[in-house]
C-alpha cells in the first residue's frame, strides 16, 4: 500500500464523473448534429484517456518518474495542457480549412451571380 | 490582347464612377470586372449602373479574396493581361499603358507600379513610417525570393496570362501585396516594375490606420518567413506546375 494516493478517492470520483460527463456531452453533440463525427474524435478519444488516468492513477506515477517530474499532481497538469492544447489546435485547423472553402464558395458565388447577370441581360 | 482591369470595390460607391470614368476614357479597349466585396453601400448597383461586370460577393473576403475573384473571372474568361487598378482613385489609368508594356514585350509576367522607383513623379508617397516599413518589405523580399520590388504594397499591378493562372489557383489572403510577390516569384514568374504617381484617396479612409502599420508589417513578415513550407504544397493532380524563369 503506497503511504500516500496521488488522487484521493474523492477527488477521483469527482474526476471521473466529470470526464463522463464531457463524454456524454460529445456523444449527445454528435447525435444532435451540432459537432461533426470527425471533429469529436479527439475529443472523445483524448477525453477516453484522461478517464483511464482517473481511474488508474498509477500511471501518473510511473508517468511523472519517467520524464522526472516530481510531483505527480503537476504531471495531470501537464498532461490536462496538452489536452487542451491538442483539442484547441485541432479546432483552429478545422477553422482554417472551413476559413479555404468559404473563401473559395464566395468567389464561385460570385463568378455564377456574373454569369447570371450576363444570361439576363442576353435573353 | 485582351485586357480585364480587376477593380475591387468595399463600399465605394462613391468613388466608383470617377474611377471607372477615368479607367474608360484612357483605356476604353480594356474590359472592366468591380468586385464587390460584400459592400453594405450600393457598390454593385453603381458599377452595373457604369457598364462594368460586377463580381458580387455574398460575404466580405478582404482584399486577398477579392482581387483573387477577379483573377478566377480572368482565367475562366481567358484574358490575356489582368490590371489590379483600386476603386478609390488611387491609381492613374492614364499610367495604365506603361504598365502593361512589359508584358506586351514579353518581358515579364507580373509587372509592379511603382512611386519609389526611378522616373516616378512626385504624388502620394505615404507616411515616413510606412514608407520605412515599404523600405524593410522590400529588402525582405530581396533577401528571400532574390525578387527587386521597390513598392511592394502597391496595388497598382499588371499580370500576364501565367500570373493570372497562378493567381486564379493561389493568392494569399489579409494583406496580400507584397506576399502575391513572393509567390509569383517562386513560381518561376518573371516580376517588373515601372514608375508610376499615385494620388491621394479622394473619399474614406485607407483600409489600413496608421498604427496599424506595425501590424501589418509583422503579418508580413511571418507570410514571408513561412512561405516555403507553403509553397511545398503539391499542385492538384492535372494542373501544370509552371516552368522555372526563361
Amino acid at each position: 500500500m503506497s503511504p500516500e494516493p496521488i488522487l484521493a478517492p474523492r477527488l477521483q470520483v469527482f474526476a471521473v464523473a466529470v470526464l463522463l460527463v464531457l463524454l456524454g456531452a460529445v456523444a449527445r453533440l454528435v447525435r444532435r448534429h451540432q459537432l461533426s463525427l470527425r471533429d469529436s474524435l479527439l475529443w472523445l478519444l483524448s477525453t477516453f484517456a484522461g478517464l483511464v488516468v482517473a481511474l488508474f492513477p498509477e500511471l501518473l506515477t510511473r508517468f511523472s518518474a519517467l520524464l522526472g517530474i516530481r510531483v505527480p499532481s503537476n504531471a495531470l497538469f501537464a498532461l490536462a495542457f496538452v489536452y487542451l492544447l491538442g483539442n484547441l489546435l485541432a479546432a483552429n485547423i478545422a477553422i482554417s480549412a472551413s476559413a479555404t472553402r468559404v473563401r473559395r464558395l464566395a468567389q464561385e458565388c460570385a463568378l455564377l451571380r456574373a454569369e447570371l447577370d450576363e444570361l439576363r441581360r442576353r435573353g | 490582347m485582351r485586357v480585364l482591369a480587376i477593380v475591387p470595390a468595399y463600399n465605394e460607391a462613391r468613388n466608383l464612377p470617377g474611377a471607372l470614368a477615368a479607367l474608360r476614357d484612357a483605356a476604353p479597349g480594356c474590359d472592366v470586372c468591380v468586385v464587390d466585396d460584400g459592400s453594405t453601400d450600393d457598390t454593385a448597383a453603381v458599377a452595373a449602373r457604369l457598364g462594368a461586370v460586377v463580381l458580387r460577393e455574398p460575404v466580405n473576403l478582404g482584399i486577398g479574396g477579392a482581387v483573387q475573384t477577379g483573377y478566377r473571372w480572368a482565367a475562366a474568361r481567358g484574358y490575356d493581361v489582368a490590371v489590379q487598378v483600386d476603386g478609390d482613385g488611387q491609381h492613374d489609368p492614364g499610367q495604365l499603358a506603361a504598365l502593361l508594356q512589359p508584358i506586351l514585350r514579353g518581358e515579364g509576367d507580373l509587372v509592379i507600379g511603382s512611386r519609389f522607383l526611378a522616373g516616378a513623379g512626385g504624388g502620394f508617397r505615404s507616411t515616413a513610417l510606412r514608407r520605412a516599413g515599404i523600405r524593410y518589405l522590400s529588402l525582405f523580399l530581396r533577401l528571400r525570393c532574390g525578387v527587386l520590388a521597390t513598392d511592394p504594397t502597391s496595388g497598382f499591378r499588371a499580370a500576364g496570362r501565367r500570373a493570372i493562372e497562378l493567381f486564379a489557383r493561389r493568392y494569399p489572403s489579409d494583406y496580400p501585396e507584397p506576399e502575391a510577390i513572393a509567390v509569383a516569384a517562386r513560381a518561376g514568374l518573371r516580376v517588373r516594375e515601372v514608375p508610376v504617381t499615385m494620388a491621394e484617396r479622394r473619399h474614406g479612409r485607407s483600409s489600413i490606420d496608421a498604427w496599424r502599420t506595425l501590424y501589418y508589417l509583422l503579418k508580413v513578415s511571418l507570410a514571408l518567413l513561412l512561405l516555403p513550407v507553403r509553397e511545398a504544397a503539391p499542385l492538384p493532380a492535372g494542373e501544370p506546375r509552371p516552368e522555372g524563369p526563361a
